[in-house]
């Protein structure tokens, strides 16, 4: 029954049942569907998404997307973060602004790039106009893979990283300034004051700003849809299309458990590197 | 080297708050000063803007001859210690009393001598391979002031650097600190509300209010000679009395006693007659220029007894030895040593001579 001990168990229990209803048993079946073909245990699921063409080519381009695309928004991140702690009058107006790509979805992110980068895209009416480009340029097409994939930067690092600014920014607020008042009386320039004392102090908040980060990072599909189509294969990407198109449950789950095992890795990376001694808290 | 430190008419406003109004402060080498004074009175926007952590709105200042208007606070040759301790979680009591030595790119071979020295001056050897995070208060404090000793400064600043930490412990860190600094020889500021601690440790005491300075002078000066009647209020404890006269022919009327006014400003009008409670006698019968009052509350506080009275029904407290016989209810007569009464323009509250 409901009582003092056991209420804090029935608060609990509505968004337990949810999680286990709709992720927990989803994901469990999705490992037991990609290591499962014709009724028996296999790994035949894997060794057909790896044998795939666009195998190597999807896990190479998430692989760098990642890689470009989260050190590159850690950085704009705390650049803007830092920013906001010198402005006084109209910070709250500048964070606001800057956190409208967080409302937006990630689809909606990546149409709103399309009308920028097509062929008759408000850029290119720009460029000609100017007479940079003789009439329309393609940016978005298979025939210009490298401009495909800057336009999937632009348009990731827009919309995403608002996010990872408002966790520093929250960080950034709990250091006390006497700790940059202090390295500044005892001789630290800006420079030093923001490596030695702002960053080591902020590891907390880059920990889990990259960890959200770079997990959402290796789910990146909706984006790249918009702006490519098939043009650069994803791993969500692939997923989506062994599951919708080749109705293959068996190796879009094995796509599922990779992304899983990757994010698991890097998350493991990621709290050894930068754990916070315990002596040190 | 110790340097002196000269403020020149510095003001700073925030906003529509003028916090200092001009102030100036002339601090000689190897003195040390205590701005003392209420919450709100600017005495640490002072201390800021002489370690260029605040920028004055106008003024001059120069530490040892060199001006350091608009220099940023790692170039003034300034140590500092404040009052949260702004001991860096992050790094070893070692590493953190080496952060000034290291920014200024000295050797290791330089940096480990003056760290182990200056920790043997604050007694915490044994901590410097631990983290603040596990020491106590008290030992956080000697990490902080350690900090500052190792950079050999030229000018040391300490803002309320007692006030975290519990009584006993703050008395104790005082006596510490008076050795340490009259050893060290630095020049120093430091900041405080608590008038016990600037007595004990200025060499010059300058008291401030609403963004002035109104008396900077020796400790005994300020408390026996208050430049006007907040000083007066604000130092010793319990603080000075104040009864209000009436000026008539050079003679001031008070409960019933004339007593001889100041010299200065002969005339009719009203003034503040200040004594301390420990400058009073307390007899049990009347004589010509005693003055008359009832015992409301007796506090035996151990060395003496606290006795709060009523005087023309105004608030005066007089200290009677432990062993007094006196008694709430009772009528007594006050004594008050006549090279210990001091005058004040009531309007003002300016000290006459």
């Amino acid at each position: 029954m409901i009582t003092e001990r056991t209420l804090p168990y029935w608060l609990l229990a509505p968004s337990l049942v949810f999680l286990i209803a709709l992720f927990a048993y989803p994901f469990a079946d999705a490992f037991f569907i990609a290591f499962r073909a014709d009724g028996q245990w296999t790994f035949d699921n894997f060794r057909t998404m790896v044998d795939d063409i666009n195998f190597g080519l999807s896990l190479w381009n998430t692989m760098l997307l990642v890689l470009i695309v989260v050190p590159l928004q850690i950085a704009i991140a705390l650049t803007m973060a830092m920013m906001l702690t010198k402005i006084r009058a109209g910070r709250d107006l500048v964070l606001y602004v800057w956190t409208i790509p967080l409302g937006i979805s990630d689809l909606a992110a990546g149409v709103v790039w399309l009308a920028l980068l097509s062929e008759r895209g408000y850029i290119n009416t720009v460029l000609s106009a100017l007479g940079i480009v003789d009439g329309p340029a393609l940016w978005l097409s298979y025939e210009t893979p490298v401009a495909l994939f800057i336009a999937v930067i632009l348009a990731e690092v827009w919309r995403a990283t608002a996010i990872v600014m408002v966790i520093l920014v929250a960080g950034v607020q709990l250091i006390p300034k006497e700790y940059n008042e202090a390295a500044e009386i005892f001789g630290a320039s800006a420079w030093q004051r923001f490596v030695k004392i702002t960053l080591p102090l902020l590891k907390p908040s880059l920990q889990t700003a990259l960890i959200l980060r770079t997990l959402l990072a290796f789910e990146v599909f909706a984006v790249v849809v918009a702006l490519g189509g098939r043009d650069l294969p994803v791993l969500m990407g692939e997923a989506f299309l062994w599951q919708f198109d080749y109705r293959d449950s068996g190796v879009a789950s094995a796509y599922a458990v990779l992304i899983l095992l990757i994010s698991i890795a890097f998350t493991l990376v990621y709290l050894r590197v930068l754990r916070v001694k315990e002596e040190a808290e | 080297m110790a340097a002196g430190i000269y403020v020149d008419k510095v003001r700073k406003v925030f906003g529509t708050f003028e916090a200092l109004k001009s102030v100036s402060l002339d601090v000689q080498p190897e003195e040390f000063t205590v701005l003392l004074g209420p919450s709100g009175c600017g005495k640490t926007t002072l201390l800021r803007i002489i370690a260029g952590l605040e920028t004055e709105t106008s003024g001059e200042l120069r530490i040892g001859d060199k001006r350091v208007n608009g220099l940023p606070p790692r170039n003034r040759n300034i140590a500092m210690v404040f009052q949260n301790y702004a001991v860096f979680p992050h790094l070893t009591i070692f590493e953190n009393i080496a952060f000034g030595l290291r920014m200024k790119k000295l050797l290791n071979s330089e940096i480990e001598p003056r760290v182990k020295k200056a920790a043997g001056m604050m007694h915490i050897e044994h901590l410097l391979d631990r983290y603040s995070a596990q020491l106590s208060g008290g030992q956080r404090q000697r990490v902080a002031v350690a900090r500052a000793l190792a950079m050999e400064p030229e000018v040391l600043l300490m803002d309320e650097p007692l006030s975290n930490l519990d009584a006993l412990l703050r008395l104790e860190m005082r006596a510490e600190l008076k050795g340490l600094l009259a050893e060290s020889r630095t020049t120093t500021i430091y900041v405080t509300h608590d008038q016990v601690e600037a007595m004990s440790l200025a060499d010059r005491i300058a008291v401030m209010h609403g963004g002035h300075i109104i008396q900077y002078d020796r400790p005994i000066e300020v408390y026996q000679n208050p430049a006007n009647a907040f000083c007066g209020g604000f130092i010793g404890n319990p603080p000075m009395n104040f009864l209000q006269a009436e000026r008539e022919n050079g003679h001031c009327r008070i409960a019933g006693a004339a007593l001889p006014g100041p010299s200065a400003s002969q005339g009719n009008g009203r003034v503040t007659l200040g004594i301390r409670p420990e400058d009073v006698l307390v007899a049990e019968t009347a004589a010509s220029e005693h003055l008359t009052g009832r015992v409301t509350v007796v506090e035996p506080l151990g060395p003496h007894n606290l006795l709060t009275l009523a005087v023309d029904q105004q608030l005066f407290r007089v200290t009677t030895a432990a062993d007094s016989p006196i008694k709430s209810g009772q009528e007594v007569y006050l004594a008050l040593a006549p090279e210990r009464r001091r005058w004040f323009d009531t309007e003002s509250g300016k000290a006459l001579h």
